[in-house]
């Protein structure tokens, strides 16, 4: 299983999982794993693999020493060394210095060190940060790979489209506060779609489905439905199963009908909205064709 | 623990600096043990340090310069632990042992080891510099090596206790230039000018405890500060290491308890 770590810069995130690796102490309460603090494991390396941000490496250093020092601790031998260097293509640099590589290449080698002790549970934070697009589908391949062999991945992120498509449960923090813990499918399953339906009989299925609100006949009845052209009425919070029938009985010639079911994006914007950045709203972006803030159109006097 | 000492002790040899460290101690040494023994012997007063070729008191004024081992390795025990937080290393150092105070313990076994490496790349430099020097003529090997034995077991168990010196410094402080500021700092100003105006508290500083330990093996003729107000070498040596001990538990009660973000 995988499980998804969501939520807006601020939000607590990166805080939350160091203090599950024991990095940052709670001022009060405690984060434990497996029903242990992390201090207290036997075993942490084989217990928990964390990648991080922000970890570091000696930069004169090459991948390789930097993990064999690891392993030494860990009572890891170097055989496993090089195969997890190997596991996440970083083979043919494991003899060059760290100092040298690039983004990508030390946050695979931060997941290398992470799988050194072939860890029960892995828990990452933006693991897909600086990885090129080829990068981020490993990754992502590979923490589905991994949780089918019967282990944990909790991941943080703030991509939610690719989160969306790498995770089976999802929790989401907004302002320090836990707003939403379940799986996917089923937080999406009870969200309210859009029908979106191309008609010649506009009007009248205008109608019949202001009626359906009105009256409360059916369940999901639309919450607002409105013309959007001519020829097509779009239906808000209400799903195609309840529109269809309605359709049916009223025997209305149908050319289209379309569903948007919800998505991550939007299921993640209502529930961090307000709560957003802390607290601190974005600014609105300027119009399209508003000059630069101090470009060059502005404080210039033009002379004519 | 085995291992986390282990791990300590490859990190040293993995590292530029370490080497670095060692080529420095082993170039200061050879550098001043040259001049000493050949700039032109004074009398008088320059006759102190500038003693006539061959004699015990000229081979204790060479091997005096082994002194500088200490400094270094005093960085070197700094460098072992602020090394860890300048870099970053420290994070995955402690997701290995989340113990911390086990990491700084394991540091401070390690940078005696470190520690000593220190003092006997500057020996071993001392050393053949002696029989050169024999072999060219002044002196006997007999005396260059009672000389020799006057000076360096002192130099080589107060190296290896200002590196563990050095760890506590570097534990209490955390950052590494702060670190190693503070601590050339108190060697170079605080300790002469306390020595010199509250001897009795002056003595228990370092570099005096450092004179006290060595002075167990020196000659009559005095090595070091020649200083009359030393503690006892057993003083010396239990007073270096407390400043380890002691230094490294503070810090591992307070600066290493704070999150690592």
């Amino acid at each position: 299983m995988v499980t998804g770590f969501l939520g807006p810069n601020g939000a607590g995130k990166t805080t939350t999982l160091r203090m599950l690796l024991g990095l940052v102490a709670p001022t009060s309460g405690g984060a434990l794993v497996n029903g242990v603090a992390y201090h207290d494991l036997p075993d942490p390396t084989r217990a928990v693999g964390g990648v991080l941000e922000a970890s570091g490496f000696h930069p004169a250093g090459t991948a390789r020493n930097h993990l064999r020092v690891v392993a030494t601790v860990s009572g890891i031998d170097y055989g496993r060394v090089d195969e997890v260097l190997e596991l996440v293509g970083l083979g043919s640099d494991r003899d060059r210095k760290v100092g040298g590589f690039s983004l990508g290449m030390r946050q695979r080698l931060e997941l290398a060190r992470a799988l050194l002790g072939d860890p029960q549970v892995l828990i990452l934070d933006e693991p897909a940060n600086g990885l090129d697009p080829q990068g981020i589908a490993w990754m992502r391949g590979f923490l589905r790979w991994y949780a089918t062999q019967g282990r944990v991945v909790l991941v943080s992120s703030h991509l939610l489209a690719e989160a969306a498509q790498t995770v089976d449960r999802v929790i989401i923090l907004a302002g320090g506060r836990l707003v939403a813990d379940g799986r996917l499918d089923e937080l999406l399953q009870g969200a309210t779609t859009t029908v979106r339906v191309r008609t010649p009989d506009a009007a009248r299925l205008v109608r019949v489905l202001e009626q359906a609100a009105a009256t409360g006949s059916v369940e999901h009845a639309p919450t607002s439905v409105r013309l959007e052209d001519a020829d097509v009425v779009v239906a808000e919070g209400t799903t195609p199963e309840v529109v269809g029938p309605l359709i049916a009985r009223e025997a209305i010639v149908v050319y289209e009908m379309t569903s948007s079911g919800e998505s991550l994006e939007q299921l993640f914007f209502e529930l961090t909205e307000g709560v957003d950045r802390g607290g601190r709203p974005m600014g609105q972006p300027p119009a399209p064709n508003a000059p630069f803030p101090g470009g060059p159109d502005e404080g210039v006097a033009s002379t004519p | 623990m085995r291992r986390q000492v282990h791990a300590e002790l490859k990190k040293f040899r993995t590292i530029w600096s370490t080497w670095l460290i060692l080529g420095i101690t082993a170039f200061l040494v050879g550098a001043l043990t040259s001049v000493i023994a050949f700039a032109p012997h004074g009398r008088g007063r320059r006759a102190v340090l500038f003693p006539a070729q061959g004699t015990a008191r000229w081979f204790d004024s060479i091997f005096s310069t082994l002194s500088i081992s200490l400094t270094l390795a005093l960085v070197l025990g700094i460098l072992c632990m602020t090394g860890e937080y300048r870099h970053k290393t420290i994070t995955p150092t402690y997701l290995a042992e989340p113990r911390r105070g086990r990491v700084v313990i394991s540091k401070l076994l390690a940078s005696g080891v470190g520690g000593a490496a220190v003092a006997v790349a500057g020996g071993a430099v001392a050393l053949v510099f002696g029989f050169g020097v024999v072999g060219g003529g002044i002196g006997t090997v007999g005396r260059m090596l009672t000389e020799y034995r006057h000076v360096f077991p002192g130099v080589l168990v107060a190296a290896i206790l200002y590196a563990l010196y050095g760890v506590g410094l570097g534990a209490l402080l955390k950052n590494q230039v702060v670190a190693i500021i503070v601590g050339l700092g108190v060697t170079v100003i605080v300790e002469p000018i306390l020595v010199g105006v509250v001897p009795s508290v002056g003595r228990w500083l370092p570099g005096q405890l450092a004179d006290a330990l060595q002075s167990v093996t020196a000659s009559a003729n005095g090595i070091g500060s020649g200083s009359t107000n030393l503690v006892t070498w057993w003083e010396g040596g239990l007073g270096l290491l407390g400043y380890g001990i002691v230094l490294a538990a503070a810090g591992a009660l307070t600066t290493l308890r704070t999150d690592v973000t």
